[in-house]
């Protein structure tokens, strides 16, 4: 391995702006770290290079340990997305500057200036100015000069940024070339994803600072895990489908999608569904498809972009309608489509036709947040919980649409739900003194996870993860991954074992605890740090909340008698939030 | 006409080309004219006389002298109160950022009387000056303190924007390319801000030449050894030789201007090396 990096965290006034970052990167590999502005993406680049220094975590290159070696003894190769050329020398002095340095001979110095000049091509541009020579000259200069040095690695940040299209594309094409022919590994830092998939052996996607999904172009385009990846990589359809027991539908219409993974007890459940613009089939009748059938709609707005047409499909309302799950209640639901020539040519559509949709390929997310409901006594008290600033940023984060259900008999024993519909997604309710009583009745009633809202809760900056039984650590873990790929926290497992633990049995309780984040690791790409507390789950628990603002703690539970009497001062005056995940059969073992 | 013609966001090039000439006219060249001109009125005896007198040579030794000391001072640490200044965040920095403009705000002879004060035998600082055999006040020590403080504020200004420029990538670069901070301040840094350091010393040293107001009161004024060149001229005012006075004014010029276009010309010559046709 070239590059590796081991839980690499970097703070910036407390908040941590690269969060866990754990990545190997082999020889010779041209790796793209791709995410949003703010993802964290310069920063982890800058470490790797030893410009700035990192808080926690090690970075080696090729073996050798480097987190505390400076910049200047790393010697890596470094292209600045504006140039970052020494403005006063010449092109030759800026190609020989690491030369210089290192006192080469002048003989030498011009051999190796006279190579790198011909591997960017720019033979005889020795004695110009950086000024003097064009944008994607200056930039070729740039990688000339930062491979003077013969540097093992080499680290690009967003070197085309300031270039337009055409020199673009151009630089791209030599930057690969170069590449190829010195077996260099590479790391690249952009936010373009055009960029990405035409360079990149393998794209590692950042998001808050988080790394979300390391995979070559094609496998995470085709089969994404996450909602941020599906929807930044590309345009994506979020549609809410159900998978059952026969498999998974849209609405009532069953499709045929391969499901995620085996459905937990007997219970149909909601996931969330990635179509892509070019895989939805538009036709005149249900007949006419050649895929499967998903809707009716309107055409709404038509775009002609010369290879592909785009368009947007307002959904026809009805029992029947798939919902999109990228749209907020009262939003018109409109399904993104791409038709090639050849399709358009086939079936000629204008705005404002009515036209049947069918999709080719549905890729089901394995994140097992879908959407959510807000569930209170009253419409009012409901639609109030919607605009809490916890939930209303998490359902923005997660492109995922916040509905409301009222159920007046919310808490009492013995009542029925109002509302005949299963649960679907996350429930959520408001934290008051009574509320464990709520969440047991919802959880009897069918709701599998919970969140416990207290008033005018935030995102959370440290998050605690729990589960009462081992059974519930796979669903737990798969949860907080989830919700932690939407918020900037740090995540914290809190194993506890009571005070009484004879000491041969506490090297058991630490294996649990290493066990559980190797799981976290592998299985989620989640890095979490563990503790190992002893006393009284719930008290502990509750101490450990209290101790800091901005926490919030995913608490895994199995069976639904008792999380009044366990837990009950948990919710009692509790100020965090609170996630629920509840599993009454035993999930597969992992 | 027409090659001199510039689209610019201020219309009427004729206009303000008009109005800079005759401003440039009526402010500098024509009282710059009358002095030449009143001092060719003396006769080339009488003018050698009053120029090379041996008080006359003396003046000018320490106006020039001082002034140049001033300003060398000051582009030293000007460029160290510059970099400060731009490159760290500390508390009271935008109080530190204001007080750097006092000189130019304040009437000279206050900082001339403060200095004063403050340096004289048994001033704040004088009193520990006076045991280790340093006398500030009255001597040429305090002209060069006095030309400092008034050539400070030039010198720092004209660093700051060019410090601002020298990009923190730039620095970066030349780390990752395996310079050591020493090299990367000499290599990169000192060459890119030299054109502004340059400015500033000589700004500095144009204000240092000219001054008179805070000088008069620290130098002691003893002909031939604390005297400066405009108070002889202000003497020979008092004594009605408005020719003597011409004649020194003259040469003041003469080596002003001088002095003046050579630092011009070096950072044309500069500028050229760092001419860029981006931007």
């Amino acid at each position: 391995m070239s590059i590796t990096l081991d839980q690499v965290t970097k703070r910036y006034q407390g908040s941590p702006v690269v969060n866990d970052v754990s990545l190997d990167i082999g020889d010779g590999e041209f790796f793209v770290l791709l995410g949003p502005s703010g993802s964290g993406k310069s920063t982890l680049l800058r470490a790797i290079a030893g410009l700035s220094g990192v808080d926690h975590g090690r970075i080696s290159l090729h073996g050798r340990d480097v987190t505390h070696l400076s910049a200047k003894e790393r010697g890596v190769g470094l292209v600045f997305q504006n140039y970052a050329l020494f403005r006063h020398m010449t092109v030759a002095d800026n190609i020989e500057f690491a030369l210089r340095v290192r006192r080469m001979r002048a003989a030498d110095r011009r051999q190796r200036r006279q190579e790198l000049l011909r591997l960017v091509a720019l033979e005889g541009m020795d004695e110009r100015m950086p000024g003097q020579l064009s944008g994607g000259q200056q930039q070729r200069v740039a990688v000339a000069r930062a491979l003077a040095h013969k540097p093992e690695v080499l680290l690009l940040d967003e070197p085309f940024g300031a270039l337009d299209a055409k020199i673009r594309e151009e630089l791209r094409r030599t930057i690969r070339q170069v590449q190829r022919e010195l077996k260099i590994s590479t790391v690249l830092v952009t936010h373009d994803q055009e960029e990405a998939f035409a360079l990149a052996d393998r794209i590692g996607v950042m998001n808050l600072g988080r790394l979300l999904e390391v995979g070559k172009p094609q496998e995470l385009y085709a089969s994404p895990a996450t909602r941020f990846v599906a929807t930044f990589l590309g345009a994506a359809n979020l549609i809410l489908a159900r998978q059952t027991k026969d498999g998974i539908r849209f609405g009532k219409t069953p499709v045929s999608a391969p499901a995620p993974g085996p459905l937990h007890g007997a219970r149909e459940h909601e996931v969330v569904a990635v179509v892509r613009p070019e895989e939805v089939e538009i036709a005149a009748t249900r007949e006419d498809l050649t895929s499967n059938y998903l809707t009716r709609g309107t055409v709404e707005e038509l775009v002609f972009t010369g290879a592909l047409e785009r368009m947007r499909i307002r959904i026809d309302d009805g029992p029947d309608a798939p919902p999109l799950s990228n749209i907020n209640s009262g939003g018109p639901a409109l399904l993104e489509v791409t038709r090639t020539q050849h399709e358009q040519r086939a079936f000629e559509i204008e705005t404002g036709q009515d036209v049947t949709i069918g999709v080719r390929r549905i890729h089901i997310l394995p994140t097992p947040l879908s959407s959510f409901t807000t569930c209170a006594t009253s419409e009012s008290l409901a639609e109030a919980l919607v605009q809490q600033p916890l939930l209303a940023e998490l359902a923005s984060r997660m492109k995922t649409r916040v509905s409301t259900r009222v159920e007046p008999k919310l808490g009492m024993p013995n009542a029925a739900c109002e509302t005949p519909s299963v649960f679907s997604g996350t429930t959520v309710i408001a934290a008051h003194t009574e509320v464990a009583y709520q969440a047991q009745w919802l959880l009897q009633r069918g709701a599998e996870e919970i969140l416990v809202l207290p008033q005018n809760a935030g995102p959370p900056q440290r998050v605690l993860i729990h589960w009462a039984d081992e059974s519930v650590r796979r669903a737990t873990l798969a949860v907080s991954a989830s919700i932690l790929r939407h918020v900037s926290a740090e995540a914290i497992y809190i194993g506890i074992l009571p005070t009484q633990t004879p000491a041969a049995q506490r090297p058991h309780g630490m294996r649990a605890l290493l066990d559980a984040r190797s799981e976290a690791q592998a299985v989620h790409g989640l890095e979490m740090r563990t503790e190992l507390r002893f006393g009284d789950v719930s008290n502990e628990l509750a101490r450990q909340l209290a101790e800091l603002p901005g926490q919030m703690l995913i608490l895994g539970i199995r069976g639904n008698k008792d999380l009044a009497e366990r837990f009950g001062s948990l919710f009692a005056d509790a100020h965090w939030p609170v996630l629920i995940v509840h599993r009454e059969h035993e999930g597969p073992s992992a | 006409m027409a090659t001199l013609k510039q689209p610019s966001v201020l219309p009427g090039f004729g206009l303000t080309f008009g109005f800079t000439t005759f401003f440039l006219t009526t402010i500098v060249l024509i009282p710059l004219a009358a002095l030449v001109l009143m001092t060719a009125s003396i006769t080339w005896h009488d003018f050698v006389k009053v120029v090379f007198s041996a008080r006359a040579l003396g003046s000018y030794r320490l106006s020039f002298g001082a002034s140049f000391l001033a300003a060398s001072i000051n582009l030293v640490f000007g460029f160290v109160i510059a970099w400060t200044l731009v490159r760290y965040e500390f508390p009271g920095r935008k109080a530190i950022d204001a007080l750097i403009d006092m000189p130019f705000a304040l009437p000279t002879a206050v900082s001339g009387i403060a200095l004063t004060t403050v340096f004289a035998e048994n001033g704040w600082i004088g009193q520990y000056l006076q045991p280790l055999g340093i006398k500030v006040a009255y001597t040429w020590i305090g002209v060069t303190v006095a030309l400092t403080l008034i050539g400070m504020p030039f010198a720092v200004r004209s660093v700051q924007p060019a410090l601002l420029e020298v990009q923190r990538d730039l620095e970066d670069a030349a780390e990752t390319l395996g310079a050591s901070r020493f090299y990367v301040f000499r290599r990169i840094i000192l060459p890119t801000v030299l054109p502004a350091l340059l400015t500033g010393f000589t700004l500095a040293f144009a204000r240092a030449v000219g001054e008179y107001g805070s000088v008069i009161f620290i130098a002691g004024n003893l002909p031939l050894k604390t005297e400066i060149t405009p108070l002889l001229i202000v003497i020979r005012l008092e004594e009605f030789d408005y020719k003597g006075a011409a004649a020194l004014g003259f040469v003041m010029l003469v080596i002003s201007f001088a002095f003046l276009l050579t630092i011009n010309l070096l950072q044309a010559w500069g500028r050229k090396r760092l001419i860029s046709r981006v931007r």
